[in-house]
């Protein structure tokens, strides 16, 4: 069965990333820690897509608005770091709401385009209260998580853990099959008795509430926000990407095309600026070779 | 009295200026399948659309078991008690057949997150029932078309609905799974459910149905038993057109002539449906030979077929080439030209436009030529040349695309349907129209009719088509002796 | 005299959108196609531009010429290398076609963006002007360039009027974008026709970065936003509709030219989202658009 398989392999995945700090720098760890919050999202882009069916070109705006709130909270009213990563979700979950109307009145490109018009709207409103976002420039965070390699690894490879598994674990349960069912065809779903908008609120809920959270956690880790790490529309394209190569639909595989995409980038960096260049063309290979990602992949043939 | 469990009054419809269904009443009893038919275009999925709530109706009411639901949305209107059977599914690519019996008993609840106990064994029962147990765990790609069929049943009758709704209850199914199905949609009404059955034709429906609701452009036009049904003037004049006529006409297609069109044992699947099943017919030259059946019967697939438009096994044969391996835009330049059931026009653009078209691959002089004899065939078409072809009456517009079609100058002219949606005046001038070109070309013409009155005064030699296969094949003369009483 | 600066230079900037614009929506209409390496495949006809008019000599006009050259091959590279292989594919579920001829075409517009960043660095280029010097027009001092990025423009835009609407063949095109089951009924091979108008929008596209690389600059940093621009401009006019795109050019070149004198240069983008997102609410079709 393709589920327990999936299943204990990311068990196995993840006692070798356990392990890892006895082994590799603090350099590594750090590359490493900021995989694990790109994967949250990634995670969270693919409860959307693979199970709503709903593609979202923004999920940049959902990570933006969870790490600006949280950022922005501790650097002025010095809020305490637990407090802001939740204002930070909440506001994130609000952004959610807020793709979530367009989303059940709009056909594709057009609901595409919202999302897209969203990010841009928010880096907008960045640059244009820069006197209170820090602008162009960012704005630098007086708390961190921790000044430790080794603590902040754990932090966010913990993190990735907890949220890995609830999405997973609700993309298999009879809410996400229901959810799952709506994103297929929301005409037959809704004949069978569900609430298909209801289910795609909660998707979309759910998903900022994740976004929000790792893109708070990301700016306690980096003790900086600006739009170049947490909003920019290049940064959601990493977010896509990555699940998509890592194979749609799994949760699983958004994780690991997250961690792909940054270490491949750092085993390619002797390549100097090449680098992205060389990982992008690896990406669009996969992509029309192998559509299924990596876990798809790995499928036996006649199962996928 | 017992009450009925569905019960429709008044309803209405309109899409932009369109009234798809107008006052249309209906009422089916505890215990009771009723088979509410009509040919492409009537009315009849768009009355069943209402019912569930797909589409909001703009008048009229509709009672589940004596409560108001129009207007209400889908997902409530399900949970008041009203299943239904699409025609087409998309099931989820990763869950068995038994997984997606058991997302169909699932409550509706966001805190649910793991189904309760008895669900895996209602849905157990519930495919034995329709008999899927044996394919329980299977992926659904896995199955065949009549299990996916089944699953949709399954489906649809998980939260033992009250009423139950079939959109064409037996399309793409052989003869043996027919019989299953009716055994199992029997059974419902044995259970005291209320079934709608929604298909095209009487005859698909006449063995199982209590009684029959016929509609045609949005309207009630007949309505009692099978058999009443069957024999309304109403219903025959829609679907034969009708009284049979049948002119006599000098031979042109000389006998034992090497045939222009032959096919032989083409067959086609969309996905595991079967629609197509071993079909062969030949056309000799300057033959007009007509395809009469009712809609689904795959007319229009055997026309797509032959073109090269869709996917087919067996070989077609166009002037001694075999035409396997070629594109449709090929097949169409080599002069197998058709002019479709829907029309294909280039709606923003003037009539004119659209014909030059069609004969861009003349050359200049000869398209002048063309487009001279074409305004004669069809002089409203000079009046219109102007006028964009989307403004055009829908006569007018199939006119155009007969015309246009012929600006290739085909050696064979495929025609599908061109009477669908056409009021009787405008039949009567396209019917004139072929026959000038019958008598003053020698082109040849494959017709694929549903209107047997329409298609058999022009032909030459007639095929039956049922149900993906060639039943009957003969002369018009002998059409309403040998196959007219069952072709309803 | 701010009034007409203002409807001089709009003038100006909307012509230039309008040229990015048509042939992306030309695409999508003909194919189903939302091209994402769009963007970079201006600027890689900006730069070669650039690059050949300066350091190889070949003068502003050779340069214009190469990077209009530029356009067309990469816009066809685009086509054969991404697009098609996707569309062929029997691995990919028909429904989800959309979704990775809109990831692969990103992913392609990436590697086209890194590519010129490390050929050339990620600084801003301006091409050489077409034209020096400045003239006076109702009074407003207008550079040459810029009357002439307006010419060029519209007689680009006049030039695919003509084949569409005066030539056998371009007709074929304006065809297969409202129909393309029709036309393949009447003998057109689409695999021919997508070639056209792959071809023809690599021109536009080229022809749009060579003007504006000379009348604004660019870099590669720039891909995404170009891109979100075109995207924009063509769901504001309707999703392929080519009139409604040349009509939406105007309303957002006028819209931030308006914003950058009357408000501030750095927000001129943000009245024009907001106008995209109302449209997108109320009228889900575009300006022009039909559905």
């Amino acid at each position: 069965m393709l589920k327990s398989r999936n299943f204990w392999l990311a068990i196995i995945a993840l006692i070798v990333l356990y392990l890892l700090p006895l082994g590799v720098s603090g350099y590594v760890l750090g590359l490493l820690t900021v995989a694990y919050y790109y994967a949250v999202a990634a995670m969270a882009w693919d409860l959307l897509f693979g199970f709503a069916g709903e593609v979202n070109f923004g999920p940049s705006f959902l990570v933006g608005l969870g790490a600006y709130t949280a950022a922005m909270l501790n650097h002025y009213a010095g809020t305490p770091i637990w407090l802001c990563l939740i204002a930070g979700a909440a506001a994130a979950v609000v952004g959610g709401v807020v793709l979530a109307v367009p989303a059940l009145r709009l056909r594709g490109p057009y609901f595409g385009l919202v999302t897209l018009v969203a990010v841009l709207l928010l880096q907008n409103m960045i640059v244009l209260f820069s006197g209170l976002t820090g602008g162009e420039i960012g704005l630098d965070i007086p708390e961190v998580l921790s000044i430790d390699d080794h603590t902040n690894y754990w932090y966010a490879l913990g993190f990735m853990t907890i949220s890995g598994g609830l999405l997973w674990g609700l993309s298999k349960s009879s809410a996400g099959l229901i959810l799952q069912a709506s994103g297929q065809d929301a005409t037959e779903a809704a004949a069978l008795g569900f609430n298909v908008a209801k289910h795609k609120l909660a998707a979309f809920c759910i998903s900022a509430l994740f976004s929000g959270l790792a893109g708070g956690m990301l700016v306690f880790y980096l003790g900086t926000v600006s739009v170049g790490t947490v909003v920019d529309i290049a940064i959601g394209v990493q977010f896509i990407i990555a699940a998509v190569l890592g194979g749609r639909r799994t949760i699983l595989g958004a994780a690991i095309g997250s961690i792909f995409l940054i270490v491949a980038g750092e085993i390619l960096r002797p390549l100097g600026e090449l680098s992205t260049f060389v990982v992008s063309a690896v990406a669009l290979l996969v992509i029309l070779f192998f559509p299924g990602g990596f876990l798809g992949a790995l499928r036996p043939r006649g199962q996928g | 009295m017992t009450q009925n469990l569905l019960e429709v009054t008044g309803l209405v419809k309109r899409f932009g200026g369109l009234v798809a269904v107008k006052d249309i009443s209906l009422s089916v009893a505890p215990g009771e399948i009723l088979g509410l038919i009509g040919p492409n275009g009537s009315g009849k999925s768009t009355v069943m659309k209402c019912i569930m709530g797909i589409v909001r109706p703009n008048a009229g009411s509709v009672r589940i078991g004596g409560v108001e639901v129009a207007g209400w949305p889908t997902h409530r209107i399900a949970r008041q008690g009203v299943g239904i059977v699409f025609q087409h599914s998309h099931p989820l690519p990763r869950q068995t057949v038994l997984e997606h019996i058991e997302i169909a008993l699932l409550p509706d609840s966001l805190l649910k997150l793991a189904a309760d106990r008895h669900v895996a064994e209602r849905a157990r029962a519930i495919a034995a029932r329709v008999g899927l147990d044996k394919v329980m765990h299977r992926l659904p790609r896995t199955l065949p078309f009549a299990d996916l069929r089944r699953l949709e049943l399954a489906k649809a009758i998980a939260r033992n609905p009250e009423v139950v709704l079939v959109d064409e209850p037996f399309a793409g199914l052989t003869s043996g799974e027919v019989a299953d199905f009716s055994a199992l949609i029997a059974s419902f009404r044995a259970e005291g459910h209320a079934v709608l059955l929604v298909d095209h034709n009487v005859k698909s429906v006449a063995a199982l149905v209590d009684r029959v609701f016929a509609m045609y452009l949005g309207e009630r036009i007949a309505a009692g038993s099978a058999a009443q049904v069957m024999s309304d003037p109403k219903v025959r004049q829609v679907y034969l057109g009708g009284g049979i006529e049948v002119a006599a006409r000098p031979a042109k297609a000389a006998e034992g002539a090497a045939p222009l069109l032959s096919v032989d044992k083409l067959s086609v699947s969309y996905g595991k449906a079967q629609a197509l099943e071993d079909v062969s017919l030949h056309v000799a030259p300057s033959e007009f030979v007509s395809v009469v059946g009712l809609n689904g019967a795959g007319k229009t697939t055997l026309f797509n077929a032959i073109c090269q438009l869709v996917p087919s096994t067996g070989t077609v044969r166009f002037g001694g080439a075999a035409l396997g391996g070629r594109t449709a835009a090929q097949v169409a330049r080599g002069g197998l030209v058709q002019c479709p059931e829907s029309r294909e026009l280039f709606g923003d653009m003037s009539v004119r436009e659209n014909l030059d078209l069609g004969g861009q691959h003349l050359s200049p002089a000869e398209c002048a030529r063309q487009l001279d004899w074409l305004f004669e065939l069809f002089p409203i078409l000079r009046e219109r040349q102007g006028q964009a072809a989307r403004t055009l009456s829908g006569g007018e517009q199939q006119m155009l695309a007969i015309a246009r079609a012929l600006m290739m100058q085909p050696k064979l002219l495929i025609l599908d349907e061109p009477t669908l949606g056409l009021a009787p005046v405008i039949l009567e001038q396209l019917s004139k129209a072929l026959e000038r070109l019958r008598l003053t070309t020698d082109i040849t013409v494959l017709l694929g009719e549903q209107n047997v009155t329409f298609a058999l005064p022009h032909a030459d030699r007639v095929y039956v088509l049922e149900h993906a296969r060639i039943v009957w094949e003969g002369s018009p003369a002998r059409f309403a002796a040998e196959a007219g009483a069952a072709y309803l | 005299m701010l009034a007409l600066q203002i409807l001089v230079d709009g003038f100006a900037v909307s012509a230039l959108y309008g040229v990015g614009a048509v042939g992306f929506t030309l695409i999508f209409g003909v194919s189903g196609v939302l091209n994402l390496s769009h963007g970079a495949i201006m600027v890689v006809a900006a730069v070669t531009a650039w690059a050949t008019a300066g350091g190889l000599g070949f003068g502003r006009y050779g340069g214009a010429a190469a990077g209009v050259v530029a356009g067309f091959v990469l816009s066809f590279a685009t086509y054969l290398l991404v697009v098609r292989p996707i569309q062929g594919s029997k691995a990919i579920p028909r429904e989800e076609k959309e979704i990775f001829v809109l990831t692969g075409t990103l992913l392609w517009g990436i590697m086209i963006q890194e590519a010129i960043a490390y050929c050339f660095s990620n600084t801003p280029k301006t091409v050489l002007p077409l034209a020096p010097g400045v003239m006076n027009i109702l009074g407003v001092r207008t550079p040459v360039n810029e009357v002439l990025t307006a010419v060029v423009s519209w007689v680009a835009i006049g030039l695919l009027w003509l084949l569409v609407n005066r030539t056998r063949g371009g007709k074929a095109l304006l065809a297969a974008s409202m129909n393309p089951r029709g036309l393949t009924l009447l003998g057109f091979e689409m695999t021919s026709i997508h070639r056209k108008v792959w071809a023809i929008y690599g021109v536009l596209a080229g022809i749009a970065g060579v003007l504006l690389g000379a009348f604004l600059g660019v870099s590669s940093d720039n891909i995404g936003t170009l891109t979100a621009s075109a995207f924009s401009i063509v769901v504001l006019g309707g999703l392929g509709s080519i009139w409604g795109s040349l009509l939406a050019a105007y309303v957002v070149g006028y819209l931030e030219t308006l914003t950058a004198y009357l408000v501030a240069p750095s927000v001129r983008t943000v009245p024009v989202l907001l106008l995209l997102v109302l449209v997108v609410y109320l009228r889900p079709q575009g300006l022009l658009g039909r559905r």
